[in-house]
C-alpha cells in the first residue's frame, strides 16, 4: 500500500495498487503512516527516503504492507524518529516554487519510490 | 594488489592552443574540450571556464568533481565499466594531476544545490576551493529527460577528466606513493600482533540523482561485497549522486578516499588494514536489512577486530549506518562511525534520524544546518538564480547584492562523511 501526497504517484498507481492519497504536506503523510503502523501495518520503505530534505520538497510517498499484524515495533521506531527529524528542520513556505520545480520534486519522489518497487 | 600513484603537481591552469602539462601548469585547449562534450548529441551547447584558488568566483550548481588520472602501467583504464572496459583496476602505475579537477555543473531539476566559492568564508568550507578547476557548463537539448541529462553530464565529466589525465601519461611524477594490499593469508602472517581493521564504505543508492556506480553497475542493484582499496583509486567507484551537496561523496572523494589513505598510512604500524567492504543505501527496508547482514557477515569472515564505517547522505542512510553498526558490533567487532549532523540551526537537536547504544564511537563531519553568510562574488559560473531553491537555501536566500544566506548544506563537500573536510566537533 502506498501513502502519498504526490499526484504523479497517485495517478500512476491508483488503478493497480492500494493507495491512500493525502491532501496535505510531507508531515501529513508521515502522520498517516504512523497511524497505519499503529493499526498493524508494516513499514516497507524508509519515510526519509531520498536525500532531498523534508523542508525542501513538499512531496512524500511511503510504502507499507497491505496486511495487518500485531504492532511492528521496528516500524514504529523508524516512523517516530522520522517525524522527530522532520520537526528539526525549519519549515519552508514553498512560496517561490515554480511549476517546473514542483514537477521535478514530484518526479524525484516517484523515482525514489520506484527504486524500491524495482520498476 | 599493488598500485603506484604518481603525482604531478598542478599549480595553475590556463587556456592555450595546445593541451599539455608543463612546469606545473595545466594548459587546456578549450575548443577540443567543448568538441569532446558535444560528441554527445544530448547537449546543444557547452562552455568551459576556469576557476582558480583565490579568485572571486562562485561555481553553482555543482554536480560532480573529478580528478584527472591516467593508467600508465597495469591492466584496465580509469573509470572501468563507465568509460573504460570492465577490466580489474588497482594495480600497476597511475598518474594523477594533483591540484586539478573537472567540475560539472547543470540544472538537471529545478531545485539544485552545490556551491564552490573560490575565495572568502565559503572557500574555507570546501576542499575544492584549493584546486585549479576546469568547469563544464553544458546546456541540454530541450526535450532531454532528467535521467538522460544526469547521465550525459556525468559522462561529460569522465570524458574530460580522461582527456586531461592522458596529458600526464608519459610524464615523470613529482612524487610517487605506493599502496599495497596483501592477500588475507599473507596479511595475517605479516602483522600477527596488530589489530585487523576493515573499512565499510556506504554508497548512496536511491534512484534518480541519488546513485553510485561500481564498475559501471548501479550500486542499488548490488549486495555488499569486497573491493581492493587501490581499485577505488583507479575510479572503480564513481558518483551519480547530485543531492545533498555537503555530505555526498563526489567522484573526487572516491578517488582520494581519506579513510583508505589514513588506513594505508597506519598499515603495519598501528593496525593491519585488511580491506574494504562496500555496501549500499537503498530505500526499501528489506534491502537495508540484507545489505547490513552482508556487511556484518563479510566483516566476520575477514576476522577483523574493528571496522570504520563511513556514511553518505542524510536521513534514511542513518538507518543503514546504525544497522551496520549494530550487526557488526554483535559479531564482537568494534565499530567507529563517520557521519555528519542535522542538529538544527543551534545544534541542539538530535543529530541523526536513528541511534543505538552500540554506536558509541562516532566522528562527525559537522552540523549541516548551521547558517552561513556567503558574500557576493565578482563572477558566477553556472546558474545563480538557483540559490533560492538550492538544497539548504530557503526563501530569501539570495540577496539583491548577490550574497547568500543559507545552511552549510549548500556547500559541496562541507560536511563530507569520509572526513574529507575541516569541520568536526568534540
Amino acid at each position: 500500500m502506498i501513502i502519498t501526497n504526490n499526484e504523479k504517484v497517485y495517478d500512476k498507481y491508483k488503478d493497480i495498487t492500494n493507495i491512500i492519497f493525502i491532501q496535505g504536506g510531507f508531515k501529513d503523510v508521515l502522520v498517516k503512516t504512523r497511524d497505519k503502523i499503529h493499526e498493524g501495518h508494516e513499514l516497507l520503505t524508509h519515510p526519509l527516503s531520498s536525500s532531498v530534505k523534508p523542508n525542501e520538497t513538499p512531496f512524500k510517498s511511503v510504502l507499507i504492507s497491505d496486511e495487518k499484524a500485531s504492532l511492528n515495533l521496528n516500524s514504529l521506531y523508524i516512523i517516530e524518529n522520522s517525524i522527530m527529524t522532520y520537526d528539526n528542520f525549519s519549515k519552508h513556505k514553498f512560496s517561490m516554487m515554480t511549476d517546473k520545480i514542483t514537477e521535478d520534486f514530484k518526479l524525484i519522489d516517484l523515482t525514489v519510490l520506484e527504486s524500491a518497487l524495482n520498476i | 594488489m599493488k598500485l603506484e600513484l604518481g603525482y604531478i603537481f598542478i599549480k595553475d591552469i590556463q587556456f592555450a592552443e595546445t593541451s599539455k602539462v608543463e612546469n606545473g601548469t595545466l594548459y587546456v585547449n578549450k575548443e577540443e574540450v567543448k568538441a569532446l562534450i558535444l560528441e554527445d548529441q544530448n547537449f546543444k551547447s557547452a562552455d568551459v571556464e576556469l576557476a582558480k584558488p583565490g579568485e572571486s568566483v562562485r561555481i553553482m550548481p555543482v554536480k560532480d568533481v573529478i580528478e584527472p588520472r591516467v593508467k600508465v602501467e597495469g591492466p584496465g583504464g580509469i573509470f572501468p565499466g563507465m568509460v573504460s572496459k570492465v577490466e580489474t583496476v588497482g594495480s600497476g602505475k597511475t598518474n594523477v594531476l594533483k591540484g586539478a579537477a573537472v567540475v560539472t555543473t547543470g540544472k538537471i531539476v529545478g531545485f539544485q544545490e552545490g556551491i564552490i566559492d573560490m575565495t572568502g568564508p565559503g572557500a574555507e568550507y570546501t576542499p575544492f576551493s584549493q584546486l585549479n578547476n576546469l568547469v563544464l557548463v553544458c546546456e541540454p537539448i530541450d526535450s532531454l529527460k532528467q535521467h538522460e541529462h544526469e547521465k550525459a553530464l556525468r559522462f561529460a565529466g569522465y570524458k574530460v577528466a580522461m582527456y586531461l589525465g592522458e596529458l600526464a601519461k608519459n610524464m615523470t611524477p613529482d612524487q610517487v606513493d605506493t599502496f599495497e594490499t596483501p592477500t588475507l593469508v599473507e596479511g595475517i602472517k605479516m602483522y600477527p600482533e596488530l589489530p585487523r581493521v576493515a573499512y565499510v564504505c556506504m554508497l548512496q543508492s536511491q534512484g534518480l540523482m541519488h546513485d553510485t556506480y561500481v564498475y559501471g553497475v548501479d550500486a542499488k542493484q548490488t549486495i555488499s561485497t569486497l573491493i581492493y582499496p587501490t581499485e577505488m583509486m583507479d575510479g572503480a567507484i564513481v558518483s551519480g549522486n547530485c543531492v545533498s551537496a555537503c555530505d555526498k561523496n563526489t567522484t573526487y572523494h572516491h578517488l582520494n578516499n581519506p579513510v583508505v589513505h589514513d588506513l594505508f598510512a597506519e598499515h603495519g604500524k598501528t593496525l593491519n588494514f585488511v580491506g574494504v567492504i562496500i555496501t549500499n543505501e537503498n530505500v526499501y527496508l528489506a534491502d537495508k536489512e540484507r545489505s547490513s547482514n552482508w556487511s556484518a557477515k563479510l566483516a566476520e569472515y575477514l576476522g577483523v577486530d574493528g571496522v570504520i564505517v563511513s556514511e553518505e547522505g542524510f536521513g534514511n542512510p542513518d538507518t543503514d549506518l546504525i544497522m551496520n553498526c549494530k550487526k557488526i558490533e554483535n559479531k564482537g567487532i568494534k565499530t567507529v562511525l563517520i557521519t555528519d549532523e542535522y542538529a538544527g540551526r543551534d545544534g541542539t537537536s538530535q543529530s541523526l534520524a536513528d541511534a543505538d547504544v552500540r554506536a558509541n564511537a562516532v566522528v562527525t563531519g559537522g552540523n549541516a544546518n548551521e547558517v552561513i553568510e556567503l558574500p557576493p562574488m565578482d563572477k558566477i559560473i553556472g546558474h545563480v538564480e538557483v540559490a533560492d531553491v538550492i538544497a539548504g537555501g530557503f526563501d530569501g536566500s539570495l540577496h539583491a547584492d548577490g550574497s547568500i544566506t543559507a545552511e552549510l548544506q549548500v556547500i559541496t563537500g562541507a560536511t563530507n562523511e569520509m572526513g574529507f573536510n575541516k569541520l568536526s566537533a568534540r
